[in-house]
């Protein structure tokens, strides 16, 4: 049961780019999608059937043969397995090769295989420039020095070339000891992780300043890799502390005595809160606080309340003045015989029709 | 942070159940209709291959623009309305 799929399915870019990939000629532009199948079936497919037989002899009909050869490079050639094997080599966990996951994973195999390619390709040419005594250790190393800026690249390899690049380093750094403050804050996961004898603080200075992991094998004598940066960063940052805390800490204790001691070295003193502010109401510590205008109203307005009942009063007043100068006015029997009925209450029955001729008589 | 869509917020707050593909964040019609076509018609149908690609970002967004030429904003925005709808319900 073959895997390859029958290449009239395939789609005419998909014909183009495998021909490609067998460094087989295309057919003119124009040309019918027939003709890339032809020459799939030609050359491709004569690759795939040497493939399934021997790997000796085998009869390309290609140019210009790869010169590794150890592998197919035509993703689409391989079987499921091989295709898992092969990404898996490249450090790809793929999931299962399914008909619709297999495209993708094909791609990828091909941008993983491109990028060998080129990364082969800049260390031959590496290798070409820096040519000089001990052609493989020093072309390796700087190689490895280029890339070290870059990428954060696999410890393995280059923990072996270690020995020449410490000579070249130890050169460097043994120049610039000024500084004694280091930057915790740029550490480069860099796998050079250098037995240093645990000497004296000051040869830390300029290493930290180019990278600061190194601070950090101080304490380590013999090589090992941590696996976290954040261990890195934490060791780091007790060095910087004890290092360059000291300095700090005079200054601090002339400025303020109460500071406390921290193992970070890291000083802060707390800000004064913030009134008004959730869970931390204002205290007026002051009674004689200035006024604002809408209390100033309050006031005023409470002031005019007060002579209320003297408005009362005077209302009162007046009522009773009107009234005198009503009965004044007035001055006849019946107000008066009213004013003394009502006096009388119920007694006075015999008033009534003397009311009663008067109120007729007036009227 | 980006911010979110309506219809990434609307997929991800229910199971998808039978829910159309379209209703993907990122797949309207143009892309749901050749979706459809490759046999994709529903959305947990994409949420299949999603997971059979165990949820890489970089496959999943190379398999949607080979299956229904998807740009790079949708492809981003599908496979985050799926990686955000699995953590919550599967």
């Amino acid at each position: 049961m073959s895997f390859v799929e029958d290449p009239a399915c395939l789609s005419k870019s998909r014909l183009e780019s495998d021909l490609v990939a067998h460094n087989v000629e295309l057919p003119p532009a124009g040309s019918n999608k027939e003709a890339y199948v032809a020459l799939h079936l030609r050359h491709v497919d004569q690759t795939n059937a040497a493939d399934f037989s021997s790997d000796d002899d085998q009869e390309h009909n290609v140019a210009g043969e790869d010169p590794e050869g150890e592998k197919e490079l035509d993703p689409s050639a391989l079987t499921d397995e091989d295709l898992k094997a092969l990404l898996f080599k490249y450090g790809v966990k793929a999931g299962p090769i399914l008909a619709s996951t297999r495209a993708v994973y094909e791609k990828k195999l091909r941008h993983l295989l491109q990028s060998a390619a080129e990364g082969e390709l800049n260390e031959a040419e590496n290798a070409v420039l820096y040519s000089d005594s001990d052609e493989e250790d020093v072309s390796e190393g700087n190689e490895d020095e280029e890339k070290e800026s870059g990428s954060e690249g696999d410890q393995e390899k280059k923990s072996e070339t270690l020995e020449p690049n410490q000579q070249q380093r130890k050169e460097k750094n043994a120049p610039p000891q000024k500084c004694d403050f280091s930057y915790p804050q740029c550490f480069v996961l860099s796998s050079r992780l250098r037995p240093c004898p645990p000497r004296n603080n000051e040869h830390s200075s300029k290493r930290n300043s180019k990278n600061a992991l190194k601070s950090s094998e101080r304490t380590r004598p013999h090589r090992s890799q941590i696996p976290a940066g954040i261990s890195k960063v934490s060791s780091i940052a007790q060095h910087s502390g004890l290092r360059s805390g000291d300095p700090v800490k005079d200054i601090l204790k002339d400025l303020l005595p109460d500071t406390k001691t921290s193992p970070t070295g890291i000083y802060a003193t707390p800000r004064r809160p913030i009134k008004g502010a959730a869970q931390r109401p204002i205290q007026y510590a002051y009674p004689d606080t200035p006024v604002s205008p809408t209390i100033v109203e309050r006031q005023d307005v409470a002031r005019r309340l007060v002579p209320v009942y003297v408005q009362v009063l005077v209302f009162f007043a007046l009522v009773c003045i009107l009234l005198l100068i009503f009965v004044n006015v007035e001055n006849t029997n019946s107000v008066v015989a009213l004013l003394e009925n009502v006096n009388q209450g119920p007694d006075g029955e015999e008033g009534i029709p003397v009311l009663d001729e008067a109120a007729g008589g007036d009227l | 942070m980006s911010s979110t869509s309506q219809k990434h917020k609307e997929f991800v707050a229910e199971p998808m159940g039978e829910k159309p593909v379209m209703a993907l964040a990122g797949i309207g019609e143009v892309l749901g209709g050749k979706l459809e076509e490759k046999g994709f018609d529903k959305a947990y149908v994409v949420l299949g291959q999603f997971l059979v690609l165990k949820k890489d970002e970089e496959l999943f967004r190379d398999w949607l623009k080979d299956t229904c030429g998807a740009n790079a904003k949708q492809q981003r925005d599908c496979f985050g309305c799926l990686k955000e709808w699995c953590d919550a319900f599967l």
